[in-house]
């Protein structure tokens, strides 16, 4: 059996951005949208005030709250272990986002073309990339996907429905790990199968004691944290990332 | 002006009644366009966000599930306590309950994204597991119930209901308070209680109270109903009696969903998390309007209740739209303040207000409730009518 996971090293961790940048262009999620979400947190107080870092994309959890709630089976569990999502199934009601305790859902509130980065109607646009399509109906990932023959995450963004990452399940297929593992500067991230014991991430988890994100919740993340400690109660964000308004 | 309904009911069409189903139609149609423009231009239109995803149209569901569950309540005292004095009331706490129902489906088609997609649960797409599922079979089985129950009321009314189908009358009303109760309300409050990640909610408490709710808010709205109904048709549609009986119950359930609410506050008060602490600073801070009508409603209506004027005309009525303004509060509070604490401990609470384009069409559906009571009590034939009724229909 293969069970994706995540390993991210807080200590390698300097806060870049670069993984949010890697999954927006991926996954060309519109503004506001952040399947991939860095923290920049302080904690403690003059003199001893302190920034940590700390990367969230979707959890992937063994125990998904959102695959348990999902009234119509739109959120359910890939036999990999990634906590897939059936486009053509969700119907917008939100539980999942509800159930969540990571935050990590994104509700398509308005047409993707309306909060695109680019208006790609403009004429100047349209010269600069050539009549290219717009990132939101990217055609590379709006296939339809594996044996269930359903819509991923991954794929063209929708007004009413819900979204999130996918553990960039379209470029794992193909051996490759995911955008915001393969654009990490300071190799933070790692990504492979936790059920392999001789797999990079296994083998960090073996040598590190790491933390889960909110582990009282019982969810059983399958991304892990090594080389820090989980944000203390007194932890405040720093500069805030909302897109649009 | 009088026309005759095609159930053969005198219906008088007084300027009063053109008045206010014109407003009703007018409330409708403009939150009709308000729909059309977030469907077609998003949901962004709605005070709603990612951290605060359910909002006004979630309240105006939980809201409307729980008076058309309490409105089972007058066929119980008929059938059930054999309470004959409330018969009057019968037919028309079966309209308002199935009104009731059809505007919480209507909160919950104009939240969701898709409704095509919506319309398919729960008979082609189901997950056993989510309680969503299980609350909206329930909700099919509660309109088909009703829709008999009326059915039944309607027949026997005019005259035509054999033996075997008054027993069905009786025992459908005496089951619809269970069933009202058990399988479609307290799970409704089970949406909520099951979800660990919002603590404010996450509680076994949640689903009796919201059982309670139920009753009250189906018995206050069916004491404005009785007194609604006096007023239109000019006598009083109760005795003294048994409104004072109405009453009565009234301000015992107020009083007992008032004690769940105490205890609920004192839990809070001494919390020391995050959640506790939120929460209690929503209630206190930019939620407090809202606290105030739930927690000051119940305190007035229960100090009009305890006089023995209070429980009658007009003072009842009071009591009972307070009341029910103060249990829409509740909702409002619950549903919103469940979402105010951060899901992690850095993260900001999120700032809901419901904009105007939501409120017209919640607006919009509450119209939709009244229009639909207000015609269908005047083209159906009532219980008083049993005695013409049953001449025309012989005719």
């Amino acid at each position: 059996m293969t069970t994706y996971g995540m390993v991210i090293d807080l200590d390698k961790c300097y806060g870049c951005r670069a993984c949010m940048v890697a999954c927006k262009i991926e996954n060309n999620t519109p503004e506001g949208h952040f399947w991939m979400y860095m923290f920049r947190l302080e904690e403690g107080e003059y003199p001893n005030a302190k920034t940590t870092f700390l990367p969230r994309p979707c959890m992937h959890c063994e125990d998904a709250p959102c695959v348990t709630v999902c009234p119509v089976k739109a959120r359910y569990k890939e036999e990999n272990g990634t906590t897939s999502m059936d486009w053509d199934k969700c119907m917008g009601c939100r539980y999942c986002m509800i159930a969540c305790p990571y935050g990590v859902n994104y509700f398509g509130w308005e047409e993707p073309e309306d909060i695109s980065y680019l208006d790609w109607d403009d004429p100047d646009v349209k010269a600069a990339t050539g009549g290219a399509v717009p990132g939101y109906a990217n055609p590379d990932l709006d296939g339809r996907y594996g044996e269930k023959n359903a819509h991923i995450a991954g794929g063209a963004h929708k007004h009413g429905i819900v979204g999130k990452c996918s553990f960039c399940i379209h470029r794992v297929e193909k051996g490759l790990d995911p955008a915001c593992v393969d654009n990490c500067p300071g190799l933070a991230m790692h990504f492979g199968d936790l059920d392999d014991p001789e797999s990079n991430v296994s083998q960090l988890l073996q040598k590190q004691v790491g933390f889960q994100l909110l582990d009282e919740t019982n969810t059983n993340p399958r991304v892990h944290y090594i080389g820090g400690s989980p944000p203390s109660k007194d932890a405040r964000q720093l500069d805030i990332v909302k897109g649009k308004e | 002006m009088a026309t005759i309904s095609p159930m053969g009911r005198r219906i008088e069409i007084s300027p009063g009644l053109v008045a206010w189903l014109g407003v009703l139609a007018a409330l409708i149609l403009l939150g009709f366009v308000n729909f059309i423009r977030q469907s077609t231009e998003g949901h962004h239109l709605t005070g709603l966000t990612n951290d605060n995803p359910w909002g006004l149209y979630i309240v105006g569901f939980v809201f409307f599930v729980g008076t058309s569950a309490g409105a089972t309540i007058i066929g119980f005292m008929i059938h059930g306590f054999e309470r004959k004095d409330y018969a009057p009331l019968g037919t028309r706490a079966l309209v308002f309950g199935l009104m009731s129902l059809i505007g919480a489906i209507l909160f919950i088609t104009v939240d969701v994204g898709s409704i095509p997609r919506m319309m398919r649960l729960p008979f082609i797409w189901r997950n056993e597991t989510s309680m969503f599922t299980y609350t909206s079979i329930t909700y099919y089985f509660f309109a088909v119930l009703l829709v008999a129950e009326i059915y039944l009321a309607v027949k026997i009314t005019r005259g035509q209901g054999s033996d075997s189908e008054k027993l069905w009358a009786k025992w459908l009303a005496i089951g619809a308070v269970p069933f009202a109760l058990i399988v479609v309300h307290a799970p409704h409050g089970s949406l909520f209680a099951v979800v660990k990640a919002r603590e404010f909610w996450n509680t076994p408490l949640l689903p009796p109270h919201f059982a309670v709710l139920a009753l009250l808010s189906g018995i206050s709205a069916m004491t404005l109903v009785a007194t609604a109904s006096s007023a239109a048709s000019g006598r009083q549609v109760l005795s003294k009696e048994t409104f004072s009986h109405l009453g009565a119950l009234l301000g015992l359930f107020i009083a007992i969903a008032a004690v769940m609410d105490v205890f609920d506050f004192i839990v809070f008060s001494y919390s020391d998390t995050i959640t506790g602490n939120t929460a209690m600073d929503f209630l206190r801070g930019s939620n407090l309007p809202f606290s105030i009508v739930h927690v000051g409603g119940y305190a007035v209506a229960l100090t009009i209740l305890l006089t023995k004027r209070g429980r009658q005309t007009p003072w009842l009525t009071v009591a009972a739209a307070v009341t029910l303004v103060a249990i829409a509060s509740y909702r409002y509070n619950l549903t919103i303040v469940g979402q105010a604490p951060p899901l992690m401990p850095f993260l900001e609470s999120p700032d809901y207000f419901p904009t105007w384009t939501e409120s017209s069409i919640a607006l919009a559906i509450v119209s939709f409730v009244l229009l639909g009571y207000s015609v269908l009590t005047r083209v159906l034939p009532m219980e008083e009518d049993a005695g013409s009724l049953s001449e025309i229909v012989k005719e």
